[in-house]
This record gives structure tokens, C-alpha cells and sequence, in this order.
């Protein structure tokens, strides 16, 4: 039995092997590595990265971060492929991987992007060699568990806001350090008449050039979101007398011609949540948008909403 | 087209003939260039396939040539049956069905026979029994490489 294994392996060409570990979790690679001298060199060409990343992309995951009393707790769980059941509205149960926990001292700001599952830190507070503290500009993968401290950036006085950007045709992350973010709207104001503008800032990583796009006051207040590829606004509002939430959606469709299209919905409460807790928490790559709790004790409920079959689905985790 | 056109012989390594549909048999990319080029008759000789493992591919393609295009339920039974046709392939099986899947150029078969091997493949003993590899790495190198991939032995 073991010789004719051998046999097949032997024969088995050495691009089907990496065929075949491209499909492993990332753990499970970095296991391997250390088997042997041939396999580690094998895991690590970067051809094998380059299938195993566009595989892992093709199968994205929610990071959640949950705020406690003292520290963070990062988790991951799958993105539900086809989350819906029969009915309108359904209730799955799936584990979400604990990763890391981290206290809340170390951090004196909030994280300032995450970006295909790094969390980038503007102010992290790391002891250094003479035994002192500094606080940094840090990089933390919550899978691995490893950090990169990014350069001290020189100060001018001008408030800064960093964020991660990532460019996908080098592959490369950069930091930006401007008064906003990769995507960003802002406010703008013209004289002599001090008239008011709303726009979407783009930043384009890759050239590192601006674009400006003129908008609604509306839109000022939404959150901006990745909506399947296009740029996209979300913004939720609360109606305490019908206990409704409105949510609207606005889609850029032609960056070009500056096209938006408006989507409004109406969510009301069902047998599993109550929608006057429920926040924005993100868009899946088929372009559900994903609500959470504002506020969670043991149970973790992630709702999905598909604007387009209009049907929501529970995602508990605990 | 005539009822013998619609139908095609295959011929196995150890000269095993299947005579199937040819809507079943173009899901392999390479049988339908072989088709197009007319460069075969009516029979296709797969010199890398042995008629054993050739029966299970053309059991894959029947079944889904059968189901591709259908609902969403059926998509969802065809899943289920890919799960079973794997389930009790053995190591030697399943990495054959690779190499013809690959030959055949089957994206999808291929697809689901490496996660297959992916699947039963997570543990270093499992990566050593299966792939039957020595680590060569002295102490040192070892002790090195494991520190550095700490995080995936936390568990």
C-alpha cells in the first residue's frame, strides 16, 4: 500500500503539489514549512504565495474585533457563501476563530484601517531597547500574531490622519499620511461666499494621485463601503415611532459621469433582532451589507442583508 | 447529427473502451481539442489513464453534465454528491484522479480532488504519512525555522 503511494507521488508533477497546498489554511503552510528543506523553499517561491493569496481572496472572511472592559479580542469567521435560508430570515450558527487578545492600554487611539486582514495601529505603544516607551506606527497581522513598526514620520505641526492603503498590482501596502482616508468625503468651503461643497476624495495608491467627486450633503453622512467593486455610501437612521431602520444605499455607478444610484430599505425587527441595536459593520464581496450589535455580552449576532433578494440571515457566533 | 455521432469511445492506458455521451466526455478540455482538431475518429486513446480510474472520471462527468444548468437545488445536490464521490478515495486514488484530472483538464475535478488531499492534509503526521517526506533540517536549522512559524503551532 505505502509502495504503490510512493510510486503515484513520484510521478505526480511538482506545480499539482502546490495545486493542492494552495487549498490549505494558512497554519497549516507555515507548519510544512518546517518539514523539510525542499518543502520549505517550495512554500516560500513566490509564484506559490502569489495562487495560495488569489485562492484565500476567493474565500473572504469576517474580522471581527469585540471591545471589552480592559482589552480587544480579534476573531475571524467565513463569510457565509449562501447564507439564506428558505424563509426570509434565518438563523445560522457558525464558530468564529479567537486569534489574539490585546489590552486596551496598549492602544491610545482606535485602529485606523484594516486592510485584507491587517490592522493597522497610528499610535502603538511598544517598549524600547533602553526601556522607556514610544509610541509607533505599527502593522499587525492577528493571525500570525506578528507586528512591523513602520518608520517615525516627521512632524510639522499639521494634524495627521495615516491610514493602510493597499495596492494590488505590486502588491505592496503603503501608508498614507494625509487629512483623511484611502476613500474619504469632505467638506469644502469656497470664498468670497464661503459657499459649501461635499466631495469624495479618492486617493489612487498605486499613482498616488487625487480625484475629487462632487456630492450630495447627504451622502457626507454615510459610510463609505467597497459595494461589489464600486464605490458605495451607507447610512442608517433609526425611526423610534415605527421602530423601523432606514437604511440607504448609494452606488456610484459611472466614476466618470459622477452617477449615483439611491437604494432605500426598511428593516423592522424579526424574531432575532431588535434593529434599534444594530450598526453597519461592513459590505461582503457579493455585496451583502453586514450589521452588527452595538453591544454584545455572550452571543454574537451578525446580520446580513442582500439588498438585491432583499433577505437578511443571522450569523451567531459565541 | 446522427445517434453514433453523439457518442464517443474512449480508451483506457490498459486498453479498457467506454463508450459515452459526447456532451459528457467534452468537459475534459483536452478530449475537446482532440475533437475539434478531428485529428481522432469516433475512438480517443488517454495514454496517462488506466481504465480504473477513467471509470470514476467519466462517473464525475455524467453527472455533471446531467446537472449543469439546473436550479439552485440541484447545485446544492451536486455538491453533496462531490463530497461522497471523494469521501472514501484512498490516498493512491486520489492522487491518480489528480494526474488524470489534470491530463484531462478538468478545472473542476481538478478542483475538487486537490482540496480532497488538501482536506485530509492539515497536520504535519499527516503531511509526512501522506507525502511519505524526511525532514532533513538539522536540530539548529529546525529549532530556527519552528520560531518562526511559532504562531502555527499555538494549538
Amino acid at each position: 500500500m505505502m509502495k504503490r503511494g510512493v510510486k503515484t507521488l513520484d510521478s505526480i508533477p511538482i506545480d499539482l503539489f502546490l495545486e493542492i497546498f494552495s487549498r490549505l489554511p494558512s497554519k497549516s503552510i507555515a507548519r510544512f514549512r518546517c518539514v523539510s528543506k525542499l518543502w520549505g523553499s517550495m512554500l516560500h517561491l513566490p509564484y506559490f504565495t502569489e495562487m495560495f493569496l488569489t485562492r484565500s481572496w476567493a474565500r473572504p472572511r469576517l474580522l471581527i474585533i469585540l471591545q471589552g472592559c480592559s482589552e480587544y479580542s480579534v476573531f475571524s469567521s467565513p463569510q457565509l457563501q449562501n447564507p439564506y435560508g428558505k424563509s426570509s430570515s434565518s438563523l445560522v450558527v457558525v464558530s468564529a476563530d479567537f486569534h489574539v487578545k490585546f489590552s486596551r492600554d496598549m492602544w491610545s487611539t482606535e485602529f485606523c484601517g484594516i486592510t485584507s486582514g491587517l490592522i493597522y495601529f497610528s499610535s502603538m505603544r511598544i517598549s524600547e531597547k533602553n526601556g522607556g516607551d514610544a509610541v509607533r506606527h505599527v502593522i499587525f497581522n492577528p493571525r500570525t500574531k506578528q507586528n512591523a513598526t513602520l518608520p517615525k514620520l516627521t512632524k510639522d505641526g499639521v494634524k495627521r490622519i495615516s491610514v493602510l492603503g493597499f495596492d494590488p498590482i505590486d502588491k505592496q501596502f503603503k501608508r498614507m499620511c494625509i487629512n483623511g482616508v484611502l476613500y474619504y468625503i469632505s467638506k469644502i468651503f469656497c470664498r468670497p461666499h464661503n459657499e459649501k461643497f461635499y466631495v469624495i476624495v479618492c486617493f489612487d495608491v498605486r499613482s498616488e494621485s487625487f480625484k475629487f467627486i462632487e456630492v450630495e450633503e447627504c451622502i457626507y453622512y454615510a459610510t463609505l463601503i467597497n459595494y461589489k467593486g464600486k464605490l458605495g455610501g451607507i447610512r442608517t437612521e433609526y425611526d423610534g415611532d415605527s421602530n423601523t431602520l432606514e437604511l440607504c444605499l448609494w452606488v456610484l455607478e459611472d466614476v466618470e459621469k459622477h452617477q449615483w444610484s439611491k437604494y432605500v430599505y426598511i428593516l423592522k425587527d424579526d424574531e432575532f433582532v431588535e434593529v434599534c441595536f444594530l450598526n453597519v459593520a461592513g459590505v461582503t464581496t457579493a455585496g451583502e451589507i453586514v450589521l452588527s450589535m452595538r453591544c454584545t455580552s455572550t452571543t454574537f449576532y451578525v446580520f446580513y442583508f442582500n439588498p438585491e433578494k432583499t433577505l437578511s440571515n443571522m450569523l451567531k457566533s459565541e | 447529427m446522427s445517434k453514433s455521432e453523439k457518442k464517443i469511445v474512449l480508451k483506457s492506458l490498459d486498453n479498457e473502451a467506454f463508450e459515452v455521451e459526447k456532451a459528457v466526455a467534452l468537459q475534459s478540455q483536452t478530449i475537446w481539442v482532440m475533437c475539434e482538431d478531428k485529428c481522432v475518429g469516433n475512438e480517443i486513446p488517454l495514454e496517462n489513464v488506466t481504465g480504473q480510474i477513467l471509470a470514476k472520471v467519466i462517473d464525475y462527468c455524467k453527472k455533471h453534465a446531467v446537472v449543469d444548468g439546473d436550479g439552485d437545488e440541484s447545485s446544492e445536490e451536486l455538491k453533496n454528491w462531490d463530497t461522497e464521490f471523494t469521501k472514501n478515495m484512498d490516498q493512491s486514488t486520489l492522487f491518480n484522479m489528480i494526474l488524470a484530472a489534470n491530463y484531462l483538464n478538468i478545472k473542476s475535478l481538478l478542483n475538487l480532488t486537490c482540496q480532497a488531499v488538501a482536506d485530509k492534509t492539515k497536520t504535519i503526521d499527516e503531511f509526512h504519512t501522506f507525502l511519505n517526506i524526511e525532514n532533513n533540517f538539522t536540530p539548529e536549522e529546525e529549532a530556527q525555522i519552528c520560531q518562526e512559524n511559532l504562531w502555527a503551532f499555538d494549538d
